[in-house]
């Protein structure tokens, strides 16, 4: 019986070969199982971006559209909610967006694409209460002082009109715009970004 | 039992059970006695003549519940605009499935039957049942629709492709022992819009159309499978490689 | 560096200490026989394939809805909406079919070389449990999807039951929980096969090791390497003929699992209903307790078990002699280690009446598919044209379920009766050395 010299070099090549192309192999045999996770065809459909016509909604009025289940306000600002907008800096939290969540085409004084319209969803980032729409510029209750925008129901925390949040207030952060663009001058999508948009 | 008949017993069952895949195949292609289908899920243009033909012409009656539009456009390389306005005639968004807008159980009141859904309507019959049917419709002035179909006796569908086809009439056997007749064949008693080669071809692209929708991974499976087996293939070598070398300690070879 | 490894184990070890001792008995200084072929791949591959099953079966209840009016829709929802749940489902079907074909050679190994026998009676029984569980598993698998085939296979063989006198017709309905197969069957068909048989089962398996493990591997000479000759290359005690499980074995049964991965690979994604033997056309259909499907047969591997349920006729009003037939082929290869008394372990050195009778009843096996599958049903008429089908059909199946059952008869007298002539068995392993 010949006893052969083990070549250990070989062996542990061999070992080494055998177990990183397995280990690839069971790396690959993982992903159809993690990615089965991702978010279905169902529910990409029912998630789809929504057009919306801005046709019927009067200046300073506001309309209400669901998109992935979410409240999505759409507001058609008039020039003297507008002009309130750059008077608020000293009791807005965030005045420059810098926190908050938007796109990049949002990050400004209107928070938005076109001043006019303000598209946003309507969640309060205190707790998720959907807040009222308070556009006239007029005294409330809650502040003498109102200058148009949001007031929450649930923590009472106030927005202006274009949804950044007051200092000391319960809310944290102004409220968050989605994506969406212009289809045309009418007519906004929501949860898709402008062509070639950041 | 030498080295030599143990690796032969290898090949042996690996090539039997791959014998055994293809035997069973080629005997499904076979069973039922109808004539291949010809069908390619890889023909792209054919699986996009299938899916107008189905629009124009099938989805009045018939849903495809289980798949998307956006599905369709996907696969066949269409865009959205292009499936909205060619394809998407039941008013449904994008994402969501086709169904035809024939409202069930009038249908049945009307027809006698509820038009089945023809999602899985290829998995169910084989393609070739399917393009045999579409292709064996006649007049039948004794059916209350007016059509009957050699390949399913009596159906309760009438034949919605009579314009691209023409129509057949069925010439009789006469019956024995005062049997009815039976079909014999069927001829083509005045033409339609397409010759006969051209409405085979028609059929065969429905039919391709359908059996995608049947199975709509078969467009990848294919595809990774290729990789798979040359990975798994590589793998089974280097790990008898790895076999072979410890066991020099066994003294086997 | 190694360092830390090193202290990660001994900081382990002190605290369950048993550990490596359990991982040399039963891997490292497990000594098997060095001379396993091919016969003894299958074990290792029924694991690798009740673990793939496990895990590709949890991913698909994650998207199953086990409801009879969303049961069939979501299995589309899988193969279609979900991202791969075409593959994971595809992975699930073929894997239940290769169970089976393993499964099967896996036990005529233990047939054909007496692996049953005195010591491993325990390791055979356990094993038969572990069929007889998984035919179980397997059916209740097959009615999940609540196609046509689901529902009417459901309602067929649930009924084998109701032929049973007296309580046959409230232990169907109890069965179903209803008057026909209906949500609240297929709720419980649901919850015993994602939880409750996999445990069974992966309990049935780990004592079916354990007990192997404590008396040692059969091998195909039978001879017995635990009491032979002692002394090998890696230690003086064990047996002169075996060598460590690992690394030899676990590096030899990679290659069988990468052959093993092939085939269902190929089957995955070329051939996924196998020509409708894995995945059955009728079954595409939803099911429907109007309409039954033209044939009525089992899935492949139950069919030879079916087929003597159809092949025993009916005497005195009852048809549960079918039923009990159809439960006593299985229950006898149960009774193997009782019915086979001969002291010679392998058909190697086995009578030529041994082997002229295992032959028979292999032919009685595949035989027994065949009606099963209705092959034969549609074989007759094509070669033997305008016959009475039924009639030979009959003739055949009922030839081959004596046949069947006859084997074991046979094998009970040949071996009690010592009509058996052996040849003499050899004290050390034969190998292709």
């Amino acid at each position: 019986m010949a006893d052969e010299v083990v070549d250990h070099g070989r062996r542990r090549f061999l070992t080494v070969t055998t177990a990183a192309v397995g280990g690839i192999g069971v790396v690959a045999a993982a992903v159809p199982f993690v990615e089965s996770w991702q978010p279905s065809a169902r529910a990409r459909a029912a998630g789809a971006p929504v057009t919306q016509s801005l046709k019927k909604v009067e200046p300073g009025q506001q309309l209400t559209v669901a998109w992935r289940s979410l409240p999505i306000f759409i507001v058609n600002r008039t020039p003297q909610q507008l002009a309130t907008l750059p008077t608020l800096t000293a009791r807005l939290a965030d005045p420059g967006s810098d926190s908050s969540q938007q796109p990049a085409y949002a990050k400004n004084e209107t928070r938005s694409i076109k001043p006019q319209w303000l598209v946003m969803i309507g969640i309060c980032t205190h707790l998720g209460c959907v807040p009222d729409y308070k556009g006239k510029i007029e005294p409330e209750p809650f502040d003498p002082n109102w200058q148009s925008g949001y007031y929450c129901p649930c923590h009472h925390s106030h927005y202006d009109i274009a949804g950044r949040v007051y200092k000391n207030m319960p809310a944290p952060k102004n409220m968050e715009i989605p994506a969406y663009h212009f289809i045309d001058d009418t007519t906004i999508q929501i949860g898709v970004d402008p062509k070639g948009a950041a | 039992m030498t080295k030599r008949q143990g690796l032969l017993r290898y090949f042996v069952l690996a090539a039997l059970t791959c014998a055994l895949g293809f035997a069973s195949m080629a005997q499904a292609a076979e069973e039922g006695g109808y004539p291949s289908a010809g069908t390619n899920l890889r023909d792209q243009a054919s699986l996009q003549r299938g899916a107008r033909l189905f629009f124009n012409y099938c989805v009045g009656c018939h849903s495809l519940k289980y798949m998307r539009y956006s599905r369709i456009g996907e696969d066949l390389g269409l865009t959205e605009a292009e499936v909205m306005t060619n394809l998407n005639f039941t008013g449904a968004k994008y994402g969501e499935p086709v169904v035809s807008a024939m409202p069930m159980g009038l249908a049945a009141t009307w027809f006698g039957k509820d038009p089945p859904d023809l999602s899985l309507e290829v998995e169910a019959k084989g393609a070739d049942w399917v393009n045999a049917y579409l292709n064996s419709f006649y007049l039948d002035p004794a059916s209350p629709i007016g059509w009957n179909n050699t390949v399913l006796p009596n159906a309760a569908m009438p034949f919605p492709l009579w314009e691209l086809q023409g129509t057949q009439t069925a010439v009789m056997a006469p019956g024995k022992d005062g049997q009815p007749g039976t079909v014999e064949k069927l001829e083509l008693s005045q033409a339609g819009k397409l010759t006969p080669a051209q409405f085979q071809q028609a059929t065969r692209d429905l039919t391709n159309f359908l059996e995608y929708a049947s199975e709509p991974a078969a467009l990848q499976r294919h595809r990774y499978g290729v990789w798979v087996l040359l990975f798994l293939a590589f793998f089974t070598l280097l790990a008898y490689a790895l076999k072979r070398e410890y066991w020099k300690d066994v003294h086997e070879v | 560096m190694a360092n830390v490894w090193s202290n990660l184990g001994d900081w382990v070890t002190e605290r369950t200490p048993g550990m490596l001792p359990m991982y040399r008995k039963h891997m490292t200084e497990y000594y098997a026989p060095k001379n396993f072929n091919l016969w003894y791949y299958f074990g290792s591959l029924a694991l690798v394939v009740l673990i793939a099953q496990i895990v590709t079966g949890i991913f698909l209840t994650m998207n199953y809805n086990p409801s009879a009016a969303g049961a069939f829709d979501s299995v589309q929802y899988i193969m279609r909406d979900v991202e791969w749940g075409w593959l994971i489902r595809y992975m699930h079907s073929t894997g239940a079919s290769l169970f089976f074909i393993v499964v099967f050679l896996h036990m005529f190994r233990g047939i054909i070389y007496g692996s049953f026998k005195r010591p491993r009676e325990l390791v055979w029984l356990l094993g038969m449990l572990i069929f007889l569980v998984l035919m179980a598993e397997a059916f209740m698998g097959y009615v999940l999807p609540w196609g046509n085939m689901s529902f009417w296979g459901a309602k067929v063989i649930i009924s084998l039951f109701g032929t049973i006198p007296v309580i046959g017709t409230h232990l169907v309905e109890w069965i179903m929980g209803d008057f026909l197969p209906g949500d609240a069957t297929l709720n419980r068909f649901f919850a015993l096969h994602v939880i409750a048989l996999p445990i069974v089962l992966l309990l049935l398996v780990v004592l079916h090791i354990a007990a192997l493990h404590e008396v040692g591997s059969n091998n195909p000479d039978g001879v017995d390497v635990k009491h032979g000759a002692k002394g090998n290359r890696w230690s003086p005690l064990a047996p002169a003929d075996g060598i460590p499980f690992h690394p030899y074995y676990t590096v030899k049964d990679l290659v069988g699992v990468g052959f093993m991965l092939l085939i269902a690979a190929f089957i995955i994604f070329f051939a996924p209903t196998l020509g409708g033997w894995f995945l059955e056309p009728d079954n595409s259909i939803a099911a429907n307790n109007l309409v039954t499907p033209a044939q009525i047969k089992p899935v492949w591997y139950f069919s030879p078990f079916y087929a003597i349920v159809r092949m025993v006729p009916s005497f005195m009003d009852t048809a549960v002699w079918g039923v009990i037939a159809m439960f006593g082929s299985i229950f006898v290869l149960f009774a193997m280690p009782w019915l086979d008394r001969s002291p010679v372990k392998s058909i190697r050195y086995r009578g030529r009446g041994y082997k002229i009778a295992l032959t028979v009843f292999v032919i009685a096996f595949l035989g027994l598919c065949a009606v099963g599958t209705d092959t034969t049903a549609e074989v007759i008429p094509a070669w033997f044209g305008d016959v009475d089908v039924t009639f030979w059909e009959n003739l055949f199946g009922r030839l081959m379920t004596l046949l069947y059952f006859g084997f074991f008869a046979f094998l009970w007298a040949y071996t009690y009766f010592g009509w058996e002539t052996t040849k003499p068995v050899p004290d050390r392993v034969t190998t292709h050395d």
